[in-house]
């Protein structure tokens, strides 16, 4: 479209304004966008990137526990143990003679090939799950023997941080009001891009500003439908917490509430406590029945209200492989009797879900969320396009200085030089700073003595303490040794981590590749991989301050200061 | 279908396919052939070949892993190809047409898959 040129100084001199009045309509998104990517970018990274590695949770914990290795492979090793008929009657008698009062019980017979483990769960006195292990072959109560194996959240940590930052409830509104600041980013950011198509595959390197500026859109752009199912489907998880409008309408407020909310929704089946006494039956014939109808092999047999006349047998199964593979939604098979009469209440079949078809929405969109389907292959997409999201939110902060160092734009007043300064060490910490205490995470998995009391909770100290540690060093040093100077410790420690399991653990990572561990072996490559980005970025940084460092001596930042490059966002 | 070779099928159609969209662009075809005007022919050919490698991408996606999760694998794909498409251009526009050509030859056995 023309242009005149009045209304282009007219644009100019909005644009050069402050405030979401101020300009076009465009203007407006480019300064919602500035200012609410601003103020969440630091924490929407944090949850982006523990997110990314939340992927691999498993593989993270399996490294994390390195004591778990040789019992597995005994474990594979072992005799198969007792047939499903015999599991269930000692699972039995077991909760009948020693858990008579608990309004539960859950024994987990065996492993989808009918060997493996045989465990019992119950609610204790405080409503708290507990577990006994009992042995395969003979029945008996095995006690765990005295831990050898470390204790510690493994991969968890990642995800607990991801979706609630060890705050509990606290924390999961804040991580969802900040998806929504993430949800009005997107939609912004993509009025504000006047040139999605025309830049669609755009990167010029070593440009300053406009490096970042394309980074950013590139991240932004290629990686739109994964950013926007994440950000909504991660809202929609925990929906009935952020919109409890319906439920506190039908159910009212209070503890009574809510767990007769979560029982219904849960298990629909359940009557009132009937009082009358009835022994539970033998439980082969209900698992023998629930397999066949479900078509599944029995995962979990479990007796709601055991001892009454009103109790219920719920049979679940276990996914297969292929199963996971290609469905959405991750729940396993489900026939549920009633003890006194046999009679089947429910057959659900793998993939579906109680609760009609909203439930079942919400089933698949967390399992979107959550990766569960599809193996190794979605696993990694996942994780690749969760580190572009990452970079997303990095570039976009570090742009948002970039364009201030070139000129400085006044919008707190006298306080402006301070709020930037404040900005600049903020980014540090954000993005180095997170970087540092993830890999000192795993650090501490190696050096904290195996044995000491609460030691997961020393491996989470050492985590939020680096963290407070960086953004105190931020704040204290100048913004461009800050940059370096993290950066430098964040490639150290990722690139020494394999040594230091090496020393500690006696295992060296080709030991992992040849006895084909991948799991252990991929968790040390990844943290190879980011010290050599690390050691790149710092690199880039130097590069950057040479080819501009006649050019005048503004406070240069680690990577590449900004050019003379218009940028193609009014922000 | 195995997934290892979906995979490997999936990446190289849509890789194929998103750098024939780049390079049917005027800037990108500059950044590989110093000429600054494509001619409209060819323009036409390579979005042709852009958008039929792309679709083509979904046949394997869906025969390893099903209608639903095929297509969340296809999406994923495609963008995690776009990434690559934009790093490589970057970084060495002929190496990354000649790896695009690579690709769509790897990939052919998938249209015929399809087919």
């Amino acid at each position: 479209m023309e242009m005149t040129d009045n209304k282009k100084n007219a644009q100019a001199a909005a644009a050069n304004q402050t405030g979401a009045g101020a300009g076009g309509f465009r203007q407006a998104q480019a300064w919602l966008h500035t200012w609410c990517g601003l103020w969440f970018s630091w924490l929407l990274f944090a949850v982006f990137l523990t997110g990314t590695l939340a992927v691999f949770e498993e593989s993270i914990t399996h490294w994390m526990t390195p004591e778990h290795h040789a019992e597995e492979a005994a474990q594979a090793q072992a005799p198969k143990g007792a047939d499903l008929t015999q599991r269930l009657a000692w699972g039995l008698s077991y909760m009948a003679r020693e858990h008579q009062g608990a309004e539960m019980w859950e024994l987990w017979p065996a492993d989808a090939q009918g060997g493996g483990r045989l465990t019992a769960y119950w609610f204790d006195g405080q409503r708290e799950y507990a577990m006994q292990r009992l042995d395969n072959a003979t029945g008996q109560p095995v006690d765990l023997p005295p831990s050898t194996v470390r204790q510690t959240l493994g991969g968890h940590h990642f995800v607990e941080f991801h979706h609630e930052l060890h705050a509990g409830s606290w924390g999961l509104w804040i991580v969802g009001f900040a998806t929504m600041a993430m949800l009005v980013a997107l939609v912004s950011g993509i009025i504000t891009h006047r040139r999605i198509f025309k830049d669609f595959f755009t990167f010029r390197s070593r440009k300053g500003q406009r490096s970042w500026l394309d980074a950013h859109n590139a991240t932004g752009v290629l990686t739109l439908p994964f950013l926007f199912m994440i950000a909504f489907t991660g809202i929609v998880i925990s929906g009935i917490t952020f919109m409890p409008a319906p439920k506190i309408s039908q159910y009212g407020l209070g503890e009574q509430a809510q767990q007769q909310f979560l029982r219904e929704l849960d298990n629909p089946y359940l009557q009132q406590r009937s009082g009358e006494p009835l022994a539970v039956p033998d439980l082969e014939p209900f698992a023998r029945k629930g397999q066949e109808l479900m078509g599944q092999a029995v995962r979990a047999v479990v007796i709601y209200q055991p001892g009454e006349s009103s109790a219920r047998i719920g049979i679940y199964g276990w996914n297969s492989d292929a199963q996971a593979t290609q469905r959405l939604s991750a729940t396993s098979g489900m026939v549920m009797f009633s003890a006194a009469t046999g009679e089947v209440l429910r057959v659900r079949l793998p993939g579906e879900v109680d609760g009609g078809v909203s439930s079942q929405a919400q089933s698949v969109m967390s399992g979107l969320h959550m990766v569960k389907f599809g193996g190794w292959a979605m696993k990694w997409l996942y994780f690749v396009c969760g580190l572009a999201g990452s970079a997303l939110m990095a570039t976009g902060s570090i742009l948002f200085m970039v364009k201030r160092r070139s000129k400085h734009q006044g919008e707190f007043g006298a306080a402006t030089a301070r709020v930037y300064r404040l900005i600049e060490g903020l980014n540090v910490a954000a993005i180095a700073g997170l970087g540092v205490a993830c890999i000192g995470y795993l650090w501490a998995n190696r050096l904290v003595p195996v044995g000491i009391a609460h030691r997961d909770d020393w491996e989470l100290a050492v985590f939020f303490g680096l963290w407070l540690l960086t953004l105190a060093h931020a704040q204290w040093v100048s913004p461009t040794v800050a940059w370096r100077q993290q950066l430098a410790a964040l490639a150290a420690l990722c690139l020494l981590l394999p040594l230091l399991s090496w020393l500690t653990m006696g295992k060296h990572l080709p030991a992992y590749m040849a006895e084909g561990d991948w799991e252990s072996a991929g968790v040390e490559l990844f943290c190879l991989a980011s010290g050599l980005a690390s050691v790149w970025a710092l690199r880039g940084g130097r590069l950057g301050r040479k080819t501009t460092a006649d050019k005048e001596s503004r406070p240069a930042c680690a990577t590449q200061p900004a050019d003379q490059a218009e940028a193609e966002v009014a922000a | 279908m195995n997934a290892l070779y979906a995979s490997f099928w999936a990446l190289a159609l849509s890789f194929a396919g998103m750098a024939a969209l780049a390079f049917a662009m005027d800037r990108h075809y500059e950044q590989l052939t110093g000429r600054y005007e494509l001619p409209a022919a060819q323009r036409w050919m390579l979005r042709c070949v852009g958008t039929v490698a792309l679709a083509a991408a979904v046949f394997p996606c869906v025969a390893a892993w099903g209608a639903t999760v095929g297509a969340v694998a296809w999406l994923g794909w495609i963008s995690l190809a776009a990434l690559a498409v934009v790093g490589l251009i970057s970084a060495a526009p002929r190496w990354a047409a000649g790896l695009a050509w690579a690709a769509l030859l790897a990939g052919a056995p998938a249209f015929i898959w399809g087919a």
